[in-house]
């Protein structure tokens, strides 16, 4: 026996669906991110030669148009939560920070019994809301140059991504946008999964303490490599694994 | 316990609605910390001390009851059951937000709750007339173990307070709801189909409103696994929407 459901409700779950969708793919997208722009570790060699592979193979330039629209779809309903009145986001911002700061006292006294047990995600999600908007800005920007870099002539001398123009981009200034946005990312992403792993199935997988654990590491490992990345792409320091292609044909 | 006693400093939150002159502040007060000292016991000591009229509600001084629920230095918390030694020398007291303000720390958490019991129906819709001549039926040990688990909230209100969804819209169902809920749906005594519980968990005060900070199951005192039913719910729901389409 099959009822049919009432749409305002099936319009909830879809608008759930997609913002934590999207979220996901866009966060799995980033890790695989992280090893294309890595390619410059290798040397400009390297980064040329991933650049002019996803290029040649028409992998580039799609999934530069997939991830911009991912990107507006999962702000548009991820947003749906944001509270529209600044006074509403000043009573979950106030809200969030008294819960972050009580039971952290230092109390001599204390017993080893307290109720008290530390909160920290509702901060969590008021940064994740800030990084959001952040990234608005700042990864629109990135995907509208990175766009015209893939689809046009417009930089360097070929169309598509290089890693003289890119190098020169970073070096030239860009390397402060993209060091808040690398920031914000890896902090967005990694807190939204494990938000996700817990919204799905808290009693799943592990502990939720596991689970914040594993997002800690995710975050700290992925903006190393990213900061090592930029560094790299502003010249500042030569390319660590340079040796991995010291061999290779040129 | 040698250490000197402790001097406490008690900010708490007066308002009198009922009382046209009254302006919301706070007001101090100061204590000697004596050993396994509540907040029920200093907040009694205050009103015998300072101020008579001094609001606040408390019925079973032992985590039962669910009244005496209010902020504790920004986090929802049972004043009988909080020892200050776990706290530091200031101790600011607010009531709960979210619920109407009786006046100084004392809420109207009754009405809230009813409100919720109402939207959820949360009673056995009997599947079967009752006959009093049948033998019980029987449940899995499991489901009754489920069911007890989830039974343990006390309404006091601290998941609502905490709740970052429920401090902007009141109606959104909170922890406390959307447990209440889970009890009744993992029954099979119920008679309610899952597209039934549909209505209920996915509209627009249901567990997709949810934010997702995680406070309610933090703060509560009896420990509800929240998250748990969280999980649980949506994925009945995803299930049920998928289920509903194959046929
Ligand atoms: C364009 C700017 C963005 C804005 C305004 C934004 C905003 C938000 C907000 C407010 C949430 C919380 C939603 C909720 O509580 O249900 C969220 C969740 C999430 N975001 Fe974003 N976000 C943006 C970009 C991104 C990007 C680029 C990624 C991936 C790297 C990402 C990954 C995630 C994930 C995985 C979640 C968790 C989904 C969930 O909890 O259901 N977001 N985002
Ligand atoms: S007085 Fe009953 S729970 Fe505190």
């Amino acid at each position: 026996m099959t009822q049919t459901l009432v749409t305002s409700a099936k319009r909830q779950l879809a608008h759930e669906i997609i913002s934590g969708g999207t979220g996901l793919v866009l966060a799995l997208f980033m890790w695989g991110h992280v090893v294309l722009v890595g390619s410059i570790l290798t040397g400009e060699r390297g980064f040329n030669w991933m650049a002019t592979f996803l290029e040649d193979y028409y992998i580039a330039q799609p999934t530069v148009v997939a991830i911009f629209t991912l990107f507006l779809v999962h702000a548009v309903f991820a947003a749906r939560k944001i509270p529209a009145q600044l006074r509403e986001r000043k009573r979950i911002a106030d809200l969030a920070k008294g819960l972050k700061k009580s039971g952290r006292e230092k109390v001599a006294t204390r017993t080893a019994h307290s109720p008290f047990r530390p909160h920290l995600e509702s901060m969590l999600w008021i940064w994740q809301v800030r990084t959001g908007m952040i990234m608005l800005v700042l990864g629109s920007f990135h995907l509208i140059l990175l766009g015209m870099d893939v689809f046009t002539p417009l930089f360097g001398d070929i169309v598509g991504i290089e890693s003289s123009t890119s190098m020169a981009r970073v070096g030239a200034g860009l390397w402060l946008p993209y060091a808040i946005l690398l920031l914000c990312v890896e902090f967005h992403a990694s807190v939204g999964l494990y938000r996700l792993a817990i919204k799905w199935g808290a009693d799943l997988w592990m502990s939720r303490k596991t689970m914040h654990r594993i997002e800690q590491v995710i975050f700290w490992l992925i903006l190393v490599i990213g900061g090592l990345t930029l560094t790299v792409l502003a010249g500042w320091v030569e390319p660590p694994l340079a040796f991995l292609l010291d061999g290779a044909a040129p | 316990m040698s250490e000197t006693t402790r001097q406490l400093r008690f900010e708490i939150f007066r308002y009198n609605p009922e009382d046209a002159d009254s302006e919301p502040h706070t007001d101090v007060f100061e204590l000697e910390e004596t050993p396994f000292m509540t907040l029920y016991i200093a907040l009694n000591q205050i009103r015998e001390k300072f101020d008579p009229g001094l609001q606040f509600d408390f019925a079973c001084r032992s985590a039962i009851c669910g009244s005496c629920a209010m902020m504790v230095n920004g986090r929802p918390a049972l004043a009988c059951r909080t020892l200050t030694s776990d706290l530091p020398d200031k101790i600011c007291l607010y009531p709960l937000p979210v619920f109407k303000l009786i006046g100084d720390l004392s809420v109207d958490t009754g009405t809230w709750f009813r409100a919720m019991v109402e939207r959820t129906e949360a009673w056995i819709h009997e599947r079967l007339p009752f006959d009093p001549d049948a033998t019980e039926e029987r449940m899995s040990d499991d489901i009754a173990a489920a069911i007890y688990e989830n039974d343990r909230c006390i309404e006091c209100g601290c998941c609502v307070a905490a709740c970052g969804a429920a401090n902007i819209d009141s109606a959104f169902l909170a922890g406390a709801g959307l447990n209440r809920i889970a009890r009744f749906q993992m029954d099979p005594r119920d008679q309610r189909t899952d597209a039934d519980w549909f209505e209920v968990l996915a509209s627009e005060q249901g567990v997709f409103a949810c934010i997702g900070m995680m406070a309610c199951e933090d703060v509560c005192p009896k420990e509800l696994p929240l998250l748990d039913v969280y999980g649980y719910l949506r994925r009945k729901s995803l299930a049920t929407a998928l289920s509903s389409r194959e046929k």
